[in-house]
């Protein structure tokens, strides 16, 4: 066996499985979508737009769907602020607290998620380990409210993709060749002005891709917004779960998971493009 | 130039890294506390909750049923990804760019729109609960690692030494078994860590393909917490949990330097 057909052999069994058990199912949902749920009997045989056309235009689908991107755009923002300065220290630090940081940067990663918003659980309820340690000081007479709202949310999420910004933004910043600031630096360029005009203008790509895989992931994040907003305060994920679990309406829950689909494929499409155009700037 | 980190961003980079760990060291020392509900800092010492726990037949069949599933769903996604790797990367087939990018697609796919999808067409074929299917859909979602790990791996190593092996006389396979993969050998560790990190992680799509009965340790974690709150028993199987990751991650680390590959 050689060529194509030795190749074909090899990739076929995952190519297979992919086809079979992500794509297939996936587009197998679309006619469910576009059929009327009737309570306890199942789905309507009539074709329609109804449950595409109520979650656009439904006060109450519209707040959750805003509410997602917004959340998605705040935890996007603050990987960003808070993962550039570690990965810059990364990238400037001795290999050895290098190794150490990276170590330091995956372990909450590989940590299970459940665990993970566990704590962030312990850590933000009104009896938390915040909001007694801020009633210790005496900073606060009662507690704030941080669990089942956005601000327990954007901060139990920034804490779980943290670590792809940063891994992200490592590499980029590891990429910018160091002769370019020492030329700066020998034309008296400030290091804040080398910082602002070369280091970080040239690691706008991986500024980009890593803000694209936060807020992708972000925006259709489970567990975390479940646990720490609990069933009533929803993002489209925990909608989408709750039509399918609680409601079984699943022609509504189709219909979300759809929408929450283009969004996420047209984010990565236009980051995409912008990509494109940034390489093709250079070249 | 001075390319030493100033002790500006020393002292962020470091309160960032702390904030990293919080919920980890929170849930870690709140497991020992002496009282029947969940405090920080933890009231006293005691191991009764992790004895209650392990002792549990639940939980010991959910740790039971995750460690079985990630297991079968990385020996497999190590397999069928390996050989998608070789394929691509050896250029064996036409289209090798769309083909990698359509396997790395379930990385960034939101998961739970997999999960439904997979719940409607399990539940179409009556798979809803069987062990197999709730494995091959984990391949779906940890092949992808493998085959990226690979992938930077083999763009390492030449063609040159299997043809070499070749002219000595050894087969194709054979050449792949005795020449490729011990170079490979890194790039798959970590590839089959992460594989079995993220089968152990998932909840958006596990959680809609069990059966009645069954469970895997983050679900029951999950519905533990979204039905009944918080409680230091809880913390123990979370402790438990770090811990392993923990001594996993060291392991991988000091066996092939893993954090390359992140």
């Amino acid at each position: 066996m050689s060529g194509p057909f030795k190749g074909v052999g090899l990739a076929s069994p995952l190519l297979l499985v992919l086809l079979g058990l992500f794509l297939a199912p996936v587009l197998l949902m679309l006619p469910q979508s576009l059929h009327e749920y009737i309570p306890g009997t199942g789905t309507s045989e009539a074709w329609t737009l109804q449950n595409y056309t109520r979650l656009l235009t439904d006060d109450y689908y519209r707040e959750i769907i805003g509410r997602t991107l917004w959340m998605g755009s705040l935890v996007t923002f603050l990987c960003f602020l808070l993962g550039y300065p570690l990965a810059y220290f990364m990238a400037r630090t001795t290999p050895a607290w290098r190794a150490a940081a990276t170590l330091l940067v995956i372990f909450p990663l590989f940590l299970n998620l459940v665990v993970r918003s566990f704590g962030w659980i312990t850590l933000l309820a009104n009896r938390g380990v915040v909001n007694n340690l801020l009633m210790d000081i005496g900073l606060i007479d009662s507690p704030i409210k941080m669990l089942f709202n956005m601000t327990g949310l954007v901060i139990g999420l920034t804490h779980i993709y943290l670590p792809f910004m940063v891994l992200m933004l490592l590499t980029a910043i590891q990429n910018v060749p160091r002769d370019v600031e020492q030329a700066a630096a020998t034309l008296a360029a400030s290091k804040l002005r080398i910082f602002f005009t070369i280091t970080l203008p040239l690691t706008a790509p991986g500024i980009l891709a890593g803000s694209i895989l936060v807020f992708v992931l972000t925006i259709s994040a489970l567990v975390t917004p479940r646990l720490l907003g609990g069933p009533a305060y929803k993002v489209m994920a925990t909608l989408i779960y709750d039509e399918f679990m609680q409601k079984l309406d699943w022609p509504s829950g189709t219909s979300f998971a759809f929408i929450l689909t283009a969004i996420t494929l047209l984010i990565i499409w236009g980051a995409g493009r912008v990509a494109r155009k940034w390489s093709g700037g250079l070249a | 130039m001075s390319a030493r980190p100033t002790i500006l961003l020393t002292a962020t980079a470091a309160a960032v890294l702390v904030f990293l760990q919080l919920p980890v060291i929170v849930v870690a020392l709140s497991s020992f506390t002496e009282t029947s509900y969940l405090t920080f800092p933890p009231q006293g010492f005691t191991l009764r909750w992790f004895g209650s726990v392990l002792t549990d037949p639940d939980w010991l069949s959910a740790i039971g049923f995750s460690l079985g599933l990630a297991l079968l769903a990385t020996l497999t996604s190590m397999v069928l990804g390996t050989a998608a790797a070789y394929a691509i990367s050896r250029r064996l087939l036409p289209g090798s760019d769309a083909i990698a990018s359509f396997l790395m697609a379930p990385l960034v796919f939101p998961a739970v729109v997999i999960g439904v999808a997979l719940l409607q067409f399990y539940a179409h074929l009556g798979w809803r609960g069987n062990f197999f299917a709730l494995v091959a859909s984990h391949v779906v979602l940890t092949s992808p690692y493998v085959v990226r790990a690979c992938l930077s791996s083999l763009a390492g190593v030449g063609t040159d030494l299997e043809e070499a092996a070749g002219t000595l006389g050894a087969g194709g396979f054979t050449a792949f078994r005795l020449v490729t993969l011990p170079l490979l050998k890194p790039g798959l560790v970590a590839g089959g860590f992460f594989s079995f990190i993220t089968s152990l992680d998932n909840v958006p799509v596990t959680i809609f393909l069990l059966g009645p009965g069954q469970s895997t340790l983050p679900v029951k974690i999950f519905t533990a917490i979204d039905q009944g709150g918080v409680d230091p028993g809880l913390a123990a199987i979370s402790t438990i949990l770090i811990l392993l990751t923990g001594a996993a991650l060291a392991i991988a680390e000091r066996w092939v330097g893993f954090s390359r590959f992140v």
